[in-house]
Order: structure tokens, then sequence, then C-alpha cells
């Protein structure tokens, strides 16, 4: 699968194929809250953020925004395609699919966000950043990078690409992540499936760096329980080799 | 206060005078004097010149004139004088000599004076006593002569004395005055004034501890000297001893303080030693089926709380080891299993009936023990429930082999067993059947043998399969045993199609196809053990146009129905001709086979015969269908390879290999085929002929398939991942079950309902159940509600 590899080094890149999903019945309501806003063209200008979009969507389908003008998207916002900021951004515009952007998600994001051109947005990104730190926003938007990353035609995670996107949602907060990465790759594990994703997440908040209030009744995947189990082999391990 | 004189009266009227209305202290002094005297008769036993009513009357008068003071302090100063003066010094000078008699004469002489005393003052008891609220004349009695006898120093030492080395003596088996001192027992119980206190202080306790001294000392002695058993029956009469001594002499309620004491020296204290005595403990009755000794036992530790429990946790320790015993013997024909794997002859199936089988007896064993030694006690029973289950299910074999053992027994066999015999074995089978966990596995190994016995016919009867079909129900319920009822459904409705088949060729004029009298079962898919993925076989030409024949019949009347041949469970009956030592030459087979919508056959039919001078031998051949198929390829050809042989027949590999064993390599009174070279395993070059020499006695020759009984290690293998994949599924059912009827639910409450549920069938691992959770939770029939992971909903 090159391209799913591919795709694992920065998530937002490739994915040359593989169309977009246009969904029409998401449009009208899109349409609808961006006709409200209307009311405040001092402060946002639609228009101008339409074409603004058109500088980046693609020649075949002007509705769409692809994996290179994405990428035009980010040096111009000077964001690399794998910073987190990304992820809230799509998160904003309720995008469906990676790397892709349709008309109505950017509207209806940029609307939200009122940000019509490349100047505003970039003085917006601090404020994006700091949505991450509300734990109740991260989980929706470590929730919401699930769909957003997977196959539409899957029901789970290809394991490398979950990786790569936990690297980016968890690596920093969370001190067993390196422990996490070793064991998914020695585990026979292929995908993760939406419950484990979820419950990973649930897991890095309420159990504690040593474990020591792990329940193993505590109803976690067993995935996760292997991964305990895991720790306490390679601790062990550790522990004989000093 | 005592003004009892008030001024001299003014009128001279006739007055009655208030008897005594004013006593002098002259007077009084008389009156006393003359009560004192008496009471000193009295107590000198002088006493039958006194007049009982005069001395009442002063009492009387005294106590009536507010001296109740004077009579009561006076009476006290006579009463101790006599007894310090009198009653000691006589006790005193017997201490040495004839004390306890003295003793209790003293008693008994101080118990009627004081009678004799309480009388005469009875109105001060009433009155004076009562107000001033002092004890009564009889207990002042007992209390001084408690305090100035008994308990007069150097007295109340010897009185404890002498009555523990009377008892010590006794113990020793001397004769002693028993009466002597029941009446010194009793004396100290009334000495209490209703308190045992007396009786406990100055004797009762120091017996006790002596006791527990004496008996100290005992079990030790006993313990080195004795084995367990002749302990036991020591400690009952100990017991029963006490006993007696409390009963016969000492106070009532001694009785279970001093057994409590024997308890604990002799029995609490050496619990576990006396249990665990090697050469004669626990372990050694069982071993040597001392049924008495253990009900002795038995009898004794049940006075005591944990006694039992120590005995029974012996007796778990013991039975645990022999049953893992049994068990793990069974493991180590770890080669046997090899051999099977390899397709070589395998003992499992004498291995498995003698596995129960040891199983079986080991259980009437204890059955033997509980119900003789240990008084059914529920206890013990849970005990040997509990390690009968712990070890049985040591062994992942065990559902198997319990299967094949009932397989055995419900076989047409030479055994020659009684129906009632029959019944009897299996009803303690169905004993061990309770204590399987995995009662799926042993649901899945029933179905084929059951299978086997009804195919090939075997079964000893159809009232015995449906009895054991009928326990199985009423254990498990109708589900568990549904679809063995389905297949007796199939047997007889095939002998009707049998019926209506030959009905059929009767009216086309024939009585058989090419040859070959064909009996087809079919069978419905679910019900048997047959397999999807049906083996190939290339049945030869004979009974497949019989098959076919069959076939178009049957069709014609179910349309829309698919029959399958199932070629591995069929059998043949074929007619062969050897030809004698004198050169070699052909032999023929004969016969036809099928197999069940799926379905299996047996037929016999006729022979070929190539040349030969001399008269052949006949025989019949009972063989499998695959056996049937090699077989039949000897007919046109003399030699052919192993090879040859698998692309002709077109058998799978481990099957072939099987047949061939038992046609070529089985006993020689039933190998009708050759193999060269003569090597244990069959390569694909060797060669294989007919074995023209084949001799046996019987007309009839059934082929024994080898490994037929007992799986081997790969189809092992097999079951257990067919198993697995069921209770996948039966897991999953069973949540869904739960969560659809309760919508919503805590996980581990989740995993308990599930693990009950199915608890009937087998036990799930936690880590399993979670697994199909997840399962579920990812194909949306669950899910976990936002607010607490743990909690699941079900998504209708």
């Amino acid at each position: 699968m090159p391209r799913g590899k591919k795709r694992v080094s920065s998530f937002v890149q490739s994915r040359l194929s593989s169309p977009p999903p246009p969904k029409k019945g998401r449009s009208t309501t899109v349409s609808r809250r961006a006709s409200r806003n209307e009311c405040a063209p001092e402060v946002f200008n639609q228009k101008a953020c339409l074409k603004w979009f058109q500088e980046y969507s693609q020649n075949d389908d002007p509705n769409i925004m692809g994996p290179d003008g994405v990428e035009k998207f980010c040096s111009d916002i000077k964001v690399k395609p794998e910073d987190i900021v990304m992820l809230v951004l799509a998160w904003k515009m309720k995008a469906k699919q990676m790397a892709y952007f349709t008309q109505e998600e950017w509207l209806q994001g940029m609307t939200e966000m009122s940000c019509d051109s490349i100047e505003k947005l970039r003085y917006k990104l601090d404020s994006l950043r700091n949505l991450l730190k509300d734990s109740a926003t991260f989980k929706s938007i470590y929730r919401y990078s699930f769909d957003f990353t997977k196959d539409k035609d899957q029901r789970s995670l290809e394991i490398e690409t979950a990786k790569s996107m936990l690297r980016v949602l968890l690596a920093d907060q969370w001190n067993l992540f390196p422990q996490f990465m070793k064991f998914l790759d020695e585990s026979k594990y292929k995908v993760i499936n939406k419950d484990q994703w979820a419950n990973i997440l649930e897991f890095t908040r309420y159990v504690r760096d040593d474990l020591s209030n792990y329940d193993y009744d505590g109803a976690w995947p067993v995935l996760l329980d292997e991964f305990v189990e895991w720790l306490g082999k390679d601790n062990s391990m550790n522990q004989s080799e000093v | 206060m005592m003004k009892g004189n008030g001024p001299p009266k003014r009128e001279g009227k006739m007055r009655i005078r208030a008897f005594p209305a004013n006593m002098d202290e002259k007077y009084v002094d008389t009156i006393w004097t003359l009560l004192k005297n008496a009471i000193q008769e009295i107590q000198k036993k002088n006493n039958s010149g006194l007049s009982f009513e005069e001395l009442y009357r002063n009492a009387y008068t005294m106590v009536l004139h507010k001296r109740g003071e004077r009579l009561y302090t006076g009476l006290k100063e006579v009463v101790t004088s006599h007894l310090e003066n009198k009653v000691r010094q006589d006790v005193l000078q017997a201490l040495n000599n004839n004390f306890l008699s003295t003793l209790n004469s003293s008693w008994s002489d101080h118990q009627t004076s004081m009678v004799m005393i309480r009388d005469i003052l009875m109105y001060m008891d009433r009155v004076y006593v009562q107000q001033n609220d002092v004890d009564n004349v009889y207990n002042l009695g007992l209390s001084i002569f408690r305090d100035q006898v008994v308990r007069y120093n150097v007295i109340g030492d010897c009185l404890r004395t002498t009555l523990l080395e009377l008892v010590a003596r006794e113990r020793r088996g001397e004769v002693v005055n028993r009466i002597a001192i029941r009446n010194a027992c009793s004396m100290l119980m009334i000495l209490g004034i209703d308190s045992r206190s007396v009786y406990e202080e100055d004797f009762e306790r120091p017996f006790l501890q002596q006791s527990a001294e004496f008996y100290r000392l005992e079990s030790q002695k006993f313990l080195a000297e004795n084995s367990a058993s002749v302990y036991i029956k020591k400690v009952e009469a100990r017991i029963q001893e006490e006993v007696d001594r409390a009963q016969h002499y000492l106070d009532q309620s001694t009785e279970p303080r001093i057994v409590d004491v024997v308890e604990t020296e002799l029995i609490k204290k050496h619990m576990k030693t006396i249990v665990e005595m090697e050469n004669s403990g626990v372990v050694h009755m069982l071993i040597n089926q001392k049924t008495d000794d253990l009900a002795c036992m038995y009898k004794l530790f049940s006075r005591l709380r944990d006694g039992l429990k120590t005995i029974s946790e012996c007796v778990s320790k013991y039975l645990r080891e022999q049953g893992k015993g049994l068990v793990q013997e069974e493991e180590d024909s770890k080669q046997n299993e090899a051999a099977a794997a390899t397709g070589l002859p395998c003992s499992g199936g004498t291995n498995a009936i003698s596995f129960v089988q040891k199983l079986l007896d080991l259980k009437d064993r204890f059955d033997h023990f509980l119900k003789n030694s240990f008084g059914n006690d529920r206890i013990f029973k849970q005990v040997i429930a509990a390690d009968f289950e712990y070890f049985l299910n040591l062994n992942p074999k065990s559902p198997e082999y319990l299967s094949l053992f009932i397989d055995d027994k419900l076989k047409k066999g030479v055994r020659g067993m009684s129906e009632q015999e029959i019944e009897s074995v299996l009803d303690k089978a169905m004993v061990m059947f309770r204590f399987l966990q995995e009662k799926d596995v042993f649901e899945r190994y029933y179905k084929q043998h059951l299978a086997k016995r009804l195919l090939l016919n075997k079964s000893v009867s159809d009232d015995c399969e449906k009895n054991m079909i009928s326990k199985l129900k009423t254990e498990c319920g109708c589900q568990f045993t549904s679809k063995l009822e389905g297949m007796f459904k199939d047997m007889t409705i095939s002998n009707t199609y049998m019926e209506e088949m030959k009905e059929h060729l009767m009216n086309k004029g024939q009585t058989c196809v090419s040859g070959v009298d064909l009996n087809v079962r079919v069978l419905t898919t679910g019900f048997w053990p047959t397999q999807t993925v049906v083996p190939k076989c290339n049945i030869p030409t004979a009974p497949r146009e019989a098959f076919e024949e069959f076939r178009r019949f049957y069709l014609g009347k179910h349309s829309g129905r698919q029959l399958t041949l199932q070629a591995q469970l069929g059998s043949a009956d074929l007619n062969a001709f050897f030809y004698g030592s004198m050169r070699p030459s052909g032999k023929a087979d004969d016969g036809a086979s099928g197999g069940g919508i799926e379905m299996a056959s047996t037929s016999s039919g006729t022979f070929s015969v190539v040349g030969g001078s001399k008269q052949p031998r006949k025989h019949i051949i009972q063989v499998s269908t695959y056996q049937m198929c090699v077989l039949m390829l000897f007919n046109n050809q003399d030699r052919l390879t192993y090879e040859e042989i698998a692309s002709e027949t077109d058998i799978p590999e481990r099957d072939l290999i099987r047949a061939l064993q038992s046609l070529a390599m089985g006993k020689s009174s039933q190998r009708v085929l050759l193999k060269h070279p003569k090597t244990k395993e069959i390569e694909p070059s060797n060669i294989f002929c007919v074995n023209d020499n084949f001799y046996s006695k019987l007309h009839r020759v059934k082929i024994q398939t080898v490994a037929s009984r007992g799986e081997t290690e790969p189809e092992r293998k097999e079951t257990r991942t067919k198993v697995d994949e069921d209770r996948k599924h039966e897991i999953e059912a069973a949540i869904v079950r739960v969560m659809k009827a309760r919508k919503r639910m805590q996980h581990n409450s989740l995993v308990a309902e599930v693990t009950q549920q199915l608890k009937a069938r087998f036990l799930p691992h936690p880590m399993v159940i979670k697994k199909r959770i997840e399962g579920l939770i990812e194909r949306e029939y669950l899910a976990r509600t936002p607010e607490d992971r743990k909690i699941y909903t079900y998504v209708a």
C-alpha cells in the first residue's frame, strides 16, 4: 500500500486519487449559516473568501481543494502540513476527508472563524492552537480525527496511519507514548477501530503513568489490557538486564 | 426514735395493754439468753427438750420490740463462735485423716441446725431481714460456714487439693469415694448462694486448669505412642469419662466446660498433627479403606468448629493428588498421541475408557467414604465435587474421553452388559459430565460418536441411546439435545425411504441396482457432524450407479433438495475370494457404499473372479467406503503403488493412509493387502497387492479401522478451533440477549451475567467476553455511554 505509506509521512499530503465525497445533504445547512453571517460584511467578506478558495481549488472541479491545493494553502499560511493546527482547522471546517476541502466546508469554517484572507487566518492560528488546551474540545477534535483520517469505505484505521495520527495528537502529552508505539510495532494489530481509538485517549487521561490506578476490570479494550501487560513484561525485562 | 413508752395515761378507763408494751433491757437479756442457749443446744444436737413455740414467741417478741438487730447480731456471734471453736477445730484436726468425710458431716450438721434455727427465727426472717435488706438466717449461716470453715486458710487449700487428688486418682484408674466428692461439690455450689462463684473459684477453675495440664501431658504421650486411630479412640474414651464424671459427682454445669478442655487439649491443639499423621492419619485411612476409623475421626472432629474443615482439607489434598495422577497418567501417554498423529494405531480408545473408569472408581471410593464415614456431610460433599471438577478439567481431553467412554458402553459389544448395568454406568458417567466445564466440547464429540454408532449400526439399543439423551436433556435442557434427537429422526425417516425405494425398484422389476444392495441414510445438514467441504472420492461404478438411482428417486420426491455423498461415513460389505497359496492370483471385491442431503450407506455386492485353479476361499469383508474404493481397484490390477491408489480413488491423504493401514498393516487375520516393502510408514512409492494367502477362521471378516477411537492431535486441534469459533457466536448471542433485555449495563455485571448464562456449556474467559463486546461495539450493536466508558447501551 504505497499510497497509505506516503500518507503517513505527512498526514495531510498525498492522497492522489480517491475522489472526495461531495455530500449534497450537508450543503443546505451550511449555506443557511453562511447567509446569516452576510449581515456583517465589514468583518467577513464572503466573496473574498470564495475567491481565496478558488486559488487552491482543482481545475477539473472548482468546488474542491485537492492535496496540491492544500499543500499550497499550508505554505501560504506558513504552517507545516503535519502541524496539529491543520487538524483543528479541518475540524473547524468539518472536513470529511483528509487532504480535501470542499467549497461548502471552506465557506462554513472560514465564516465561523471570520477569516477571508491569509493574514486574518494567520492571525487566528494561535487562538486555534489554544483550543487544544480545553480538554472537551481536544476530545472532540481527537474523536473527529478518526473519521477524518480513515478510508471512507473502512470501519477502522490502518495501523500506520493511526500511529502517525496519534503522534500528532498525543506525543507531547502522554509520557507512555513511545512505549505505546513500540508496543503497537510488536503487536499483531493491523488496524485500530473506533472504540480502541476513543479509549486510547481515555486511557492517557485516566491511567497514571505508573499504572497504579489501572484496573483490569475497567472495561478497557483488550488492546490496552495487552499494552499494560506488555509494559509489565518490558519493565521486568529491563530490570533483569540491570 | 425508740420512744416506745409514752407518758402514763390519764384516764382510768379499762385499756388493753399492748402486750409487752414496754420491755426493759433486762427482759430482753433474759429472752436473748434463752434463745442463745436454745441455739447452742441445737448446735449440740440437743434439741429434743426445746419448745419450738416458746422460742418462736421469744424471737417474735424481740423483733416486735425493735430488738431485731440485737437478735440478728447475737445469732451471728453464736453461729460464728460455734463454727470457729467447734466445727473448724474438728475439721482442722481431721486435716490429714478423714478430712473429706469430717467436713461433709460438719456440713450436713450445720445445715440441719441452721434449718432449725431458721424455723425459730422465722419472724425475724420475715420482718427484720426484709426491712434491713440483710442475709436471711439460713444464708447467714452459709456465709459464715463458708468464711469460717471452708475458706479458712488451710482448709480451703486442703479441700481443693483433696478433691483434685481424688479426681486425678480416678483418672489413673483407682476407685474413689464418688459420693464424698459429690457432697463436697454440692456444698460448694450451695455456699455460693444463688451463684456458682464459690464452686467456680474454689474448685472448678483449678480443676479445669489441672485437667488441661493433665491432658496436655497425656496428649503428648498418646501422640508419641499411638497411631491416629488409636489416639482417636482414646480421646473418645476420655471424653466419655469426663462426661460421666461431671454427671456423677461434679456439678452438671461443669460438663461442657471440662469437655471443652479435653477437646482443646486432645484434639484442637493437635488437629493437624492427628490428621496428617504419617502412616496412620487421614491419608493412611483413605488409602487403606479404614472407613470406621474415618467415621470415628469425623464424629470426634465434628465437635470442634474447624475440625471438619481440617479433615476435609486433608481429604481434598489427597483426592486432588490422586485425581491429578489419573489425569496426568493420561498425559504421559503422549507417545500414543504422537503415534496417532502420524497415523499409527493408537491405544487412545482404551486409554479413554480406562481414564474415565479410573475416575469413576475414584468417585465410588470417595462416595463410599462420604456415605459411611462422613455421614453425607455437606462440607465433604462439596469438597469432593469441587476437587473432581478441578482435576477433571485439568485435562482438556476429558470431554472427548467421557464421550468415548459412553460410546464404549452404548456400542454393541462382547461385554454383554444388561440394560440395568448400562443404565447405572451411564448414571455415573453423568456425574462426571456434571463436573465438566466444557460441555459444548462434550456435545461435539458426543455427536460424532453417536453418528458413528447410528450409521454403522453399532448401537446396543435405541432405548439405551434415548435414555442417555434424556439424561443429557434433564441436565442441560432441550437446546443441548435437539440436534441429537434430530439424528434419531433422520434414521427413522431413512428407513422409510429405503422401504419406498425397494418398492420403487420392485415396480420396475428389479431387486437391486448393478448388483449392489444399497442402504442410504439421509442426514439433515446441521444435525450431524458432517463436513461442509465434502472430501472427494471416486466411487466405483457399481455402487455409484446404485446411488445415482437413489438420488433420482429421492429428488423425485423432494425437488429442490441437495444430496451430497459423505463417503467418509459409509461402509460396505464385500464378497471376496482368495486363491490360496498355490499361486498368486487376484481376488475380487465388489460391493457398494454411499454416504449421505448428506447420506451414508452400507451395501453388499457380488464379486468377480480372476482365474485360479484351486477352490477359492470365500469371505465377506466388512470395510469402510474408502476401503471399498481401494479394494475394488484390485479387481482390475494386481499391484498398485500408493500414488496410483491415491490418484485413482482421490481419497484425502489422511483418510487413505488410515484405510490402507488397516487393510495392509492391521492384525494378520485382517490383512487382506500386502505392502512392499514392509516398513512401518507408508511411502508414496510403496506397492500394494492382494494377500492371496489371506486366512481367517471367520467367514465374515471385519476390518477394524485403526485409530478410529480417539482423535489424533491434528483432528483435536481442528475440533478445538471449531469449538472456539462456535463459542464466539454463543458469547455474542448471550451478550446481545442480556443487553437487549437490560438496555444499559455496567461492564462487570455484563461479563458476570454472560458467564452465568453460558456456565451450563462452558466457562468463558472474561478476556474472551471482552473481545466479543468490542466486536459488537465495532459492529454497532452496543455502544459505550458518553459519560461512562464502563457502561454499555444496546443499540437497537
